[in-house]
Order: structure tokens, then sequence, then C-alpha cells
């Protein structure tokens, strides 16, 4: 367990995505000063934690200590749409992930015990427990009775996909045209500049990967824009069920650089504030993402066309 | 001859993922020569071509179920046949082969009206066939028509190709029995076939045949490596073979498996076999002991498995060209489009066919030395692990299936039906 001693704190990692986020948010340039008092009140924490997420940053080289005048921004926050892939994973992250990518191939049932999770990772109660917690933080996964936890329904079979898409489409339009929308203009940049960046492959080298860490930063940041904070929550709460493995299965590449042109659509349009056209853009953007692949079909079974029908 | 500038070509698949996806390649070969390739697709189809990009013209049809009468129709359809995919070819005949004929001709049928509307409506320069009946409405289009024949060889008679969804040798003794049975069970939906090209003006067809060679073009999806002898060779002028017709998907990233070692196996039924979940969970079974990892097609039925081993992955859909291509085994239903990935890829094929052309496929794949195959039913987990150890371990037959897809890559079927197909059209 070596190698899990040396990883660092989750509090101090998740102090350090929020410094960012702030820095973000705020339109910190590379050099900007971050005085650990300043970064501590809007962090709503005490210096100490700071004094060691700064540490982590630097060490990952997105924050840089000068002696005469304290930490600095040492890199461009704009280029970069999260930190997230660049810091450390803790043990229980580590672990969540595992957990999902095995519940995804339905390795494990939908209730999971932590007895069963710790025999079946060979992990210490704690760091289960921990992992869970974070799951049932992100919504993905209920407590149930006893020791048990619940996974929430994820959008990850037709049936479940097509209701994923209506509710997003009730909510993702209206998150744009609620009164005081504010789109983040840094968030915008680095994320146009990632989606250029990914249609710019050619269709060989295409990274799905980052495609889904786009779409649902694109989709995110509309749902974080709204001025009506339950929209904002119950939109969040239903993008994080993307992030899951299987989720982006089953679409085609051209599909995905469509997608991306039109999320660039979308931006030129809430950038230009022209904010009702860009909510009929994301509305048929969504309709045209909903398209679902035939459930049931075959050679010499030609015309099962009742079960291949889409919902619309 | 010369070309128009940007001809349109009308691809008109059956409603089913070879067909579908084989024009689909095509398509994009036409697309890449600047014609203006567009589908023409049955309702449940709609979206599949929009997604790689092409033009839909959905075809209306007068059905008067609602959607989910249909729905229900279907899935009792599904439900009744599962049993009959253990079946014997010849015992297929009566059972799903002639009530599959039957629902085809009605296909033929509602769809005639529509079909002529929208080919008045849309004056393709070509329209190209998917499909193993023929649709009057397309010889009275004015444009040369395409006929793809994406199943099996077997699709066009021959006294030395074996008969058609029999999964016979060529010399087989059974074969005269096959074929009579085979005529008797389809002559219902024949006769009724025959009188609807009667009433649009076609000539009948002889007994058993629902779809003639098209007298401008035919592409056969039948590489070298399984083409067989005819008595009667094809006419090279009107009949072209295609080395496979593998469309372009994007790249697949092999997912992390919990035991992550050894050889790479896809598993696929297409979307038909992914209903069989029995027969997936008792091959997940023995897939758990092998030093191998499995990667396994089940369509949207994923919550129908539990506590699936730590060596196989399940998804309900994947980017079939890219992930065989990185496999070392492909165990399939033997639908010709899966049969030519497998060869495209050089990789071996394990066939467990449950019905029409696969039989054939399952067949040839042993009599070439491309593969081996075993029954749907019948078979013990000794016989499953040993058929997949056995083709895992054949270095000789994967170095000769590994040349052989180095020469199809040369000469690739997509590029070669777009070329014949754009040298039809006339100014």
């Amino acid at each position: 367990m070596q190698a899990a001693a040396r990883r660092p704190r989750t509090n101090h990692l998740d102090l350090a995505q929020r410094i960012l986020d702030v820095a973000r948010q705020r339109g910190f340039e590379a050099g900007a000063h971050l005085p650990e008092q300043q970064i501590a009140s809007l962090c709503n924490v005490s210096r100490t934690p700071v004094r060691a997420a700064l540490r982590l940053l630097t060490e990952k080289g997105v924050v840089r200590w000068e002696a005469a005048s304290g930490y600095r921004l040492a890199i461009d926050l704009a280029a970069q749409a999260t930190m997230t892939a660049d810091l450390p994973v803790t043990e229980e992250d580590e672990l969540a992930e595992k957990i999902l990518r095995d519940r995804s191939a339905r390795r494990l049932d939908q209730t999971v015990t932590v007895g069963a999770l710790m025999r079946r990772y060979d992990a210490e109660r704690k760091t289960v427990l921990k992992s869970l917690k974070k799951l049932t933080e992100e919504n993905l996964l209920d407590r149930a009775p006893g020791q048990s936890w619940l996974f929430r329904r994820t959008p990850d079979d037709p049936e479940a996909q097509g209701e994923s898409y209506e509710f997003r489409l009730m909510l993702e339009p209206a998150a744009i045209l609620t009164p005081g929308f504010r789109l983040d203009g840094t968030r915008a940049a680095a994320l146009r500049q990632g989606m250029e960046a990914l249609l710019a492959l050619p269709d060989a080298a295409f990274d799905s990967r980052e495609f889904q860490r786009l779409d649902i930063e694109f989709h995110s940041m509309i749902a974080d824009g709204c001025a009506n904070r339950f929209v904002t929550d119950a939109l969040s709460d239903h993008l994080r069920l993307r992030r899951l493995p299987g989720v982006y299965a089953g679409v085609n590449v051209f599909r995905l650089k469509q997608s991306l042109r039109e999320h660039l659509t979308i931006l030129d349009h809430l950038e230009g504030r022209q904010f009702e056209v860009a909510a009929d853009l994301l509305r048929v953007h969504l309709r045209l993402s909903r398209n679902q692949r035939p459930q049931a079909a075959s050679r010499g079974a030609p015309a099962l066309f009742g079960m291949i029908s889409r919902p619309d | 001859m010369t070309r128009k500038a940007s001809p349109t070509i009308a691809l008109f698949p059956e409603a089913s993922f070879g067909a579908a996806l084989n024009c689909v390649g095509i398509a994009q070969a036409l697309r890449a020569r600047g014609a203006r390739p567009v589908f023409i697709c049955h309702a449940g189809f709609s979206g599949v071509f929009a997604d790689y990009g092409f033009q839909e013209y959905q075809l209306p049809t007068d059905d008067p179920l609602s959607d989910s009468e249909r729905q229900s129709y279907w899935q009792a359809f599904v439900r009744r046949h599962l049993p009959h995919f253990k079946l014997s070819p010849v015992d297929q005949l009566e059972t799903y082969v002639a009530p599959t004929w039957q629902a085809i001709v009605d296909t033929a049928a509602n769809a005639e009206a529509p079909l002529r509307q929208l080919l008045a409506r849309l004056k393709p320069d070509a329209v190209v066939l998917d499909n193993v009946i023929m649709f009057p409405a397309l010889a009275a289009a004015g444009c040369p028509w395409v006929r793809v024949v994406s199943c099996a060889e077997t699709e066009l008679p021959d006294p030395e190709v074996p008969p058609y969804l029999s999964g016979l040798a060529a010399d087989d003794p059974c074969r005269a029995s096959f074929e009579a049975r085979y005529l008797a069970a389809v002559a219902p939906a024949h006769d009724r076939f025959n009188r609807l090209r009667t009433e649009a003006g076609l000539a009948p067809l002889p007994k058993g045949l629902f779809l003639e060679a098209s007298p401008d073009l035919n592409l056969l999806l039948t590489p070298s490596i399984v083409r067989r002898e005819r008595a009667e060779p094809l006419d090279p002028s009107r009949f072209a073979y295609l080395e496979g017709c593998v469309r372009s998907e994007g790249p697949f990233e092999v997912p992390v498996f919990p035991r992550n070692g050894g050889p790479l196996v896809y598993v696929s039924f297409g979307s038909l076999g992914a209903m069989d979940v029995g027969l997936i969970e008792r091959m997940l079974a023995v897939f758990d002991r092998l030093p191998a990892r499995f990667i396994v097609n089940v369509g949207g039925l994923r919550d129908s498995y539990r506590a699936v081993p730590d060596n196989v992955y399940l998804d309900a859909w994947f980017p079939q060209p890219s992930v065989v291509a990185k496999s070392d085994l492909f165990i399939h239903h033997g639908g010709n489009n899966s049969f030519c990935e497998a060869l495209r890829f050089g990789v071996p094929s394990l066939i467990m066919p449950y019905c029409w052309d696969g039989h054939d496929n399952a067949q040839r794949a042993e009599e070439t030395g491309v593969g081996n195959h075993i029954g749907r039913d019948g078979w013990t987990e000794g016989v499953l692990e040993k058929a997949i150890l056995g083709l895992l371990a054949d270095n000789e037959m994967r170095a000769r299936l590994r040349e052989n897809a180095a020469d199809m890559a040369l000469k690739p079927g997509t590029d070669v039906a777009a070329e014949a197909i754009l040298s039809l059209i006339r100014t």
C-alpha cells in the first residue's frame, strides 16, 4: 500500500480543484498572484489546507512559488476547461472508478454491500466507505437499508436513454431561456478551443473520451449558467450520469463531429446573447442526438419495424 | 459514357444491420467520389444513415397497426421463433424460413406503391438494392438498378453451389431432399409474390427464386478465399465480386478488464441474436474459466445479465470493424457482413449460426479453413472451450488469414462497388 500512502489527501485535491475553479471564474491570468489569505477566504477554509493545496498545484506545475511574492498562477487556465485530468487521483477515486466500470459491465449487481466490495477489490473498509460516499454525493448511488447501497438507474439502455433525452429536452433549453442566464466566458473560450482541436483530428484518431469530457462540460456550462438554481441542480445531477461508462456507446464519429459543430454554433449564439436562437438550436441538437439505433433486426427477420422504431 | 457531376445514387437496404451497414460502406466510397448517395429506408431504420451523414427518405407504410401494436406483433414473432433457431437448417424450413418469406413478401407488397412514388420524385441516377426480394418499382424507375448479394454466395443458385440456407456441402447426398422440401415450404409465399410481380408487369420467377439478377450490375460480397467454383460461371460484365464491403468506423479503445490478460475475443450474434440471453449466459460461464478477454455485444439487454465475469465486457453496440481489427477471434452468427469483416481483418471465425445464410457461412468457414462452427444448441462447455482455444492456438490459420487480409486491404470492396456503380450512369 506504499503507492496509496503517497497519494494526496482527498480534501487537498478537492481544494486544489476549487482554487482553480475560483481563479477561472475570476478571470485570473497566467502570472496572477494567489495570496493564501485571499484564497482561503474565497474558498471558505483556513490557510493551512490552502497551503497544502497550493503545494500540490506547484508539484503539478499549475502554480509556481516565488520567494519574494508567494504563489502565482503558472498557466493559462482559459486554455483548459478543467484540470481534473492532471491532478493525481486518490485511492478512493480510483476505487470509485472501478466500481462504476464494473457496474456498467454488470459485474456488480444493482445492490452492493461494503463487505462484498472490500473482498472484491481487496480494499480497506474506510476506502470503500469513502468511495461509496463520493458516489452517493454524486447521486450515482443511494444508501439502502442495512449495509447495502443501490446504484441509481443510468442512461445506458435504449429506453433509459430516451427518457434521459426527454428530460434534457425539457430543461436544457429552459435553462438558457430563464431570465438571468449568464455564460461563463472563460469556460466557453476553453471549451471552444477544445472542441475545435478535437474536430481537427482525422476520424481514425478521434478521441471519444475527450468528446465525452467536452460534451459533459458543454452541457454543464449551460446548466451552471441558469439563474434558477433548482434547474441547475437537477441538470447537474443528471449530466453527472453521463460520465458513466457505456453511456456514449454506439455513436459513430460522423455524428460525434456533427455534434461538436452543433455545440460550436450554439456557443456562437450564446456569446452573441441570442438566447432564444441558442435554445432552439440546443433543442434540435438534443433531438438529433436522441436518434437511436434499432434494437433488433437481422437478415432473415427483415421486418422487425415495431421493435426498431424510435420513441418519436 | 461520361459521368454526371454529382449523380444521385439511392441505396435501398433491407431492414437489417448487415445490409444497412454494407450499404453505408458503399455510400461512403460513393461520397468520396463526388456522388450524392441517399438512403431509402424502412421506418425503423431512420436515423441510422443520417448518423453517418447521409440523407434519408423514409418509406411510408400503410400498415394499419399502431406503433405499440406493431411492437407487440414483432415481439411475439421473435418470441415464437427463438426456439426454432435451435433446429437444423432443414427443420427450420417450415418453422422459420417459410413464415419469414411470407413476411418478406408482405414487406415488398406494402412498399410497392410508396416506393414507386418516392422514386418518381427522387429521380435517382441509379438504385442499389441490398435485399433478398425484388421490388417491382425498381424495374420501373427508369434508371439502372444494382443488386447487392450480401448474403452468402449460395443466394445465387448453381449446380456446384450448395442450396441456399441449407448449411450443406455442395456434394451432400441430402441436397435433393433439402431442395424439394425448400420449394414446397416456400411455395405459398412464392405464388403470392409471383402474382404481385405479374400485377406490376414483371415476369414471374422460377420456383424458389424471389429476386432476379439485375440486367445492369450485381455485386457479390464474397471474398476470394471463400469463393466457390461454379458450373456456370457468372458473366463478369454484369457480376462483380467484392472482397468484403467494410465501412469505416471510428477507433475503438479496448476496455480495461479486472482480469486483463490473454487474447481478445469479440462475440456478436447481431441484434436479433443478442435477444438469446440464455445462450449468451451459458457462454459467459465458459468464458469465465478461459485465459482470454471477451467483448460481448448484448444489444439493449445489458440488464438481463448479472455477475458478469471479470474477463468479460458487455455493451449495447460496438464500432464492429474497429473491434474486429483488434481481436484474435470473432465468435458470430455467420451473418455475411460479420464473416467478411473477420476475413478483412484476418481474424478466425467461430460461427454459431441460428438462421438463414449463417448456416451456409458456417459450413464454408470450415471447408475453407478460415474458422470453425458449432451448433447453437447441444454444445457442451467442453466443446465450446475446445473450439475457442483451438482457434486461438491455430497459428497456421492465423498466418494464412493475415496474408489474405493484406490482399483484401489492397482492393477494398467498397471502392470496387462504388466504381462499378458509377460506371453505369449514363449522361
